[in-house]
């Protein structure tokens, strides 16, 4: 079963103009009692069948906060998708502080899906608001009366969090976790500087980071092998090509984000120290020398121009160390949506596999970033690495 | 972090962080039921999840001439049929299958050893296998301490430097039944330790690889709620369900030499309680947790025959329905003596002798033809001291429940009183239900992908140790032996589809208690 094959199999809607946080609240309250579930099926309203409320399913409270219709849509859709995976609270905020109208709407939608093989019927609610107004500057008591109590409430910034704006204070202030995308930052050391100093209890969770999961087992697997796990020590070179968008504009807004926590990743346990900079080359990569065990490490980061991938998506990974028999590499390489794994080592190159690695759907990196409930070490390592790399590959642009 | 050679940085907090080494697993008797349905899905599904090691290669090693791609078709068919994970991804499955193959040899002949070690040397070196190797004796009880000496005698064996001058480590799998009483499990152990080392053999029960039986583990020493009153001052009885629907399916001439005493309780059951009753262990390693369960048998309350006929029952189904399909009578079963003693049906209670648990009877019932297939562990909690809502005429409040399901449907259920809301003091009881298909957004491995992993990474935390094995035929072999002379009361018949026979009953009833209908 995959995300994007679920339909729910029953979905119920209701729609609260002009409304108040106490009339959603009492609704959420009704919503599962047969009595009052309302379906739209565009005849009015119908009680659950054979008047048996279903029973709502929740693992955490999710809050997501989105600027536009057409965004909020897409956010609903993501999280329908996800929905029978990991059932939750969803409440999808629009707020815009200087739009005329009503200070609040509301939409209200719960979705069903059966249980395979006999396991019980999972449902779950998503609420939509929109939020005009001052209201929309206090958006946390808004949001507070609407979460159930006692579950974990994630917090999911897609797009360009406004890392300086109070509301994103308050909302984080609210989050055991708060998810977002670096790729999407318009100013990524900004943005990873800021990410550096949330303090959650269940940290921060990064869709680019997740997406990087399969490039790092894969690296990580060439040194399981304890033949080619000697050349970590003498790694001296990293070779790292993203992917952006063949057309300017196109592309999301970071896409070098991916490639320097893979970077800060590899950088932070293997323990290189910084050095100095040096520069990149002229297609807008990064270039930096750092201080390995042994060996002084080179890194560079480059931009290839494609649409075979989406931007931000790794195409190639490329180790290189020296070893007692001579030079070793260790290539993965990407171009689109199959992964060749080849090591040029002890004098013999050797093709590992192809394996199917296609970019994932924006729901099922989300879905593997809600399943963790404490802060990951690992990410904030390459956070901080990452951050101190850029900066110091735009130090030796300027 | 420094880089060394014996850990892989890399590697360190990665989710797939128990990535085993490389190696080869070889499955004796590859071509049998137990690969078709559990081995060929639990290792795709491992490959499929990413948790095995680009090198790894399995190895079928049968009598059946057969070609390495017909072994694929083999493995495949099992796996399009049971994998929890369908429809196979290809790509997948294409990867995987390049580390398959297949020996043909007869598991009496030691030529086929000695060409099956050819094989594993040559995949050593072809693959990076590293001389690491897994042998899962899928074969038949009889044939594992013959399949044992082979190995040993081609150096297969070996961790092994010491034997045979290679690298790498050697572990083997021995599945249920380990020996049929004491004496005979002594020496099936014995056997196997004239070849491998204990640390080497990894004895597999599925149900200790079952999610809620580790969760409960968790459920106990990782909440400060529950451990303080896991004892016999709160907990009033313990009741453990293995209810089967099916009957013998096919394995009469097996089953009516091992009942249901020898099948189920022996190893199943026995390790279920030993893991719910244990003491906090020291670390949570595997010889610490195999310690602790040791204990627990231990002091499982030895029982004279006179105990055995007052807290046994034994029964036998008859001809009935289950789940709307008529079931012959046991007796009528194809291989099953018409005659046959062989019990389908155990309840048994037992005492554990520890200050925990001193006075706290442990109702133990299994058997085929039930009407639900069910296992789980039900505690029942002693009642509130003063019956305060009672006066008023009504009803005691049923006792707390707190019921811990194996499967199907793997969770944890706490059963209280609440008031009815409206007016007067009408008092019901409610759950409190926590299912793992609806709270966690992963799917529960099987427990034979959780054990195979568990045994490539060499932890041995959900295997059983010799001397536990050894414990439990101690536990039942009395049992046994009074039942076949006759002094353990007669066998008592129930239809299929019901619970069990009355006398199963009135083993809970003569003090003051009932079976839960799970």
């Amino acid at each position: 079963m995959t995300l994007e094959t679920l339909e729910p199999t029953t979905s119920t809607y209701l729609e609260m103009r002009d409304t108040t946080v106490r009339a959603v609240e009492a609704e959420l309250a009704r919503l599962w009692t047969a009595a009052t579930t309302r379906i739209d099926r565009g005849d009015g309203t119908l009680v659950t069948e054979k008047g048996v409320p279903h029973a709502r399913t929740s693992v955490l409270n999710l809050i997501a906060t989105v600027s536009g219709e057409p965004a909020s849509q897409h956010v609903l859709e993501v999280l329908l998708s996800l929905g029978s995976r990991h059932p939750s609270r969803a409440i999808v905020l629009q707020a815009d502080p200087i739009a005329p109208g009503a200070a609040l709407d509301a939409r209200i939608q719960t979705h069903c899906h059966e249980g395979e093989n006999g396991a019980a019927r999972t449902c779950y609610e998503q609420l939509a608001l929109t939020v005009r107004g001052e209201a929309a500057r206090h958006l946390a008591g808004i949001v507070a009366p609407l979460v159930i109590h006692d579950l974990p409430t994630d917090v999911w910034w897609p797009g360009d969090p406004p890392f300086h704006d109070p509301i994103f204070d308050q909302l984080v202030e609210m989050a055991d976790r708060v998810v977002v995308n670096s790729a999407d930052f318009g100013d990524l050391l900004g943005g990873l500087k800021h990410l550096g100093v949330i303090r959650r209890r269940s940290g921060v969770g990064d869709i680019e980071w997740e997406r990087l999961a399969p490039w790092q087992e894969l690296t990580a697997q060439f040194f399981d092998a304890p033949r080619f796990r000697r050349y970590l020590p003498n790694l001296s070179r990293l070779r790292i090509k993203y992917a952006i968008g063949d057309t300017p504009a196109g592309g999301t807004r970071s896409p070098e984000a991916g490639a320097l926590l893979y970077a800060g990743w590899i950088a932070t346990r293997l323990a290189w120290r910084r050095a100095r900079s040096r520069e990149g080359n002229a297609n807008g990569g990064m270039g930096m020398i750092l201080e390995g065990r042994y060996e002084m490490v080179d890194i560079g980061i480059e931009p290839v121009a494609t649409n075979d991938v989406p931007p931000g998506e790794l195409l190639s990974v490329r180790l290189r160390a020296f070893g007692e028999a001579g030079s070793a590499e260790f290539i993965i390489d990407r171009p689109a949506t199959e992964a060749t794994i080849v090591t040029n080592a002890d004098g013999m190159t050797a093709l590992l596999r192809r394996i199917p690695l296609e970019a994932e759907s924006e729901a099922e990196v989300l879905r593997r970033q809600l399943v963790l409930d404490q802060r990951d070490p690992l990410y904030e390592d390459a956070l901080r690495a990452a951050a101190i790399l850029l900066a110091a590959a735009q130090e030796a642009a300027a | 972090m420094p880089a060394t050679s014996s850990v892989n940085p890399l590697r360190q907090g990665l989710r797939q962080e128990r990535m085993p080494e490389p190696c080869i697993m070889v499955i004796c008797g590859a071509t049998g039921d137990l690969t078709l349905r559990k081995l060929g899905p639990a290792i795709y599904n491992l490959a499929l999840g990413g948790h095995l090691p680009p090198e790894f290669t399995v190895v079928g090693f049968a009598r059946r001439p057969m070609s390495s791609e017909k072994f694929h078709a083999h493995l495949r068919a099992g796996i399009d049929q049971f994998s929890r994970n369908r429809p196979v991804s290809e790509s997948v499955w294409s990867a995987f299958t390049a580390g398959i193959e297949y020996q043909q040899g007869n598991l009496d002949d030691p030529e086929a050893y000695a060409a099956l070690a050819k094989r594993l040397d040559r995949i050593d070196r072809d693959r990076g296998t590293a001389g690491n190797r897994l042998f899962y004796l899928a074969v038949q009880p009889s044939l594992t301490p013959e399949v044992v000496s082979h190995l040993g005698t081609a150096g297969l064996a070996g961790s092994s430097r010491r034997t045979s001058g290679r690298q790498g480590w050697t572990r083997v799998v021995v599945e249920k039944p380990f020996g049929f009483d004491r004496e005979s499990a002594i020496t099936l152990n014995r056997q196997i330790r004239e070849v491998f080392a204990e640390e080497q053999i990894y004895r597999i029960d599925h149900y200790l690889g079952k999610e809620t039986v580790q969760n409960l583990a968790v459920f106990r020493f990782g909440n400060g709620l529950f451990e303080p009153i896991w004892n016999r001052r709160y907990i009033d009885s313990v009741q453990i369900t293995v209810a089967e629907t099916v009957g013998v399916e096919g394995r009469g001439e097996f089953y009516d030499q091992t009942g249901a005493l020898r099948d189920i309780v022996q190893n199943h059951v026995l390790q279920l309680l030993a893991v719910f009753a244990m003491e906090p262990p020291v670390e949570f390693s595997a010889n610490d947790l195999r310690d602790e369960k040791l204990k627990v048998l231990r002091a499982v309350r030895p029982m004279s025959a006179e105990d055995i006929a007052h807290n046994t029952v034994r029964g036998q189904y008859t001809s009935g329905w289950v789940a709307g399909e008529e079931v012959p009578a046991y007796r009528a079963e194809p291989e099953v003596a018409p005659d046959s003693e062989t019990e389908t049906y155990v309840a048994l209670k037992l005492g554990i002798d520890s200050w925990r648990w001193a006075g706290v009877p442990f109702f133990i019932r299994t058997g085929k033809a039930l009407p639900a297939r069910v296992t789980e562990i039900a505690v029942q909690f002693r009642r509130a001291p003063l019956a305060l809502f009672g006066r008023a005429g009504a009803p005691d409040i049923d006792p707390n429940v707190l019921a811990i399901r194996v499967q199907p449907d793997e969770g944890i259920l706490i059963r209280f009183g609440a008031k009815v809301p409206g007016p007067g003091l009408n008092i019901r009881g409610v759950n409190m239900d926590f299912r793992y298909g609806s709270s966690f957004a992963v799917d529960s491995p099987d427990a034979y992908e959780t054990l195979l992993l568990d045994c490539m990474v060499g932890d041995s935390s959900l295997f059983t140790r010799d001397d536990e094995l050894v414990r439990a035929w101690e536990i039942l072999d009395p049992i046994v032996e009074t039942w076949r002379s006759g002094d353990g009361g007669p066998l008592q018949f129930y239809a299929a589809g019901s619970w069990g026979p009355p006398a199963a009953d009135e083993l809970l009833t003569r003090d003051g208690r009932e079976w839960r209908r799970p």
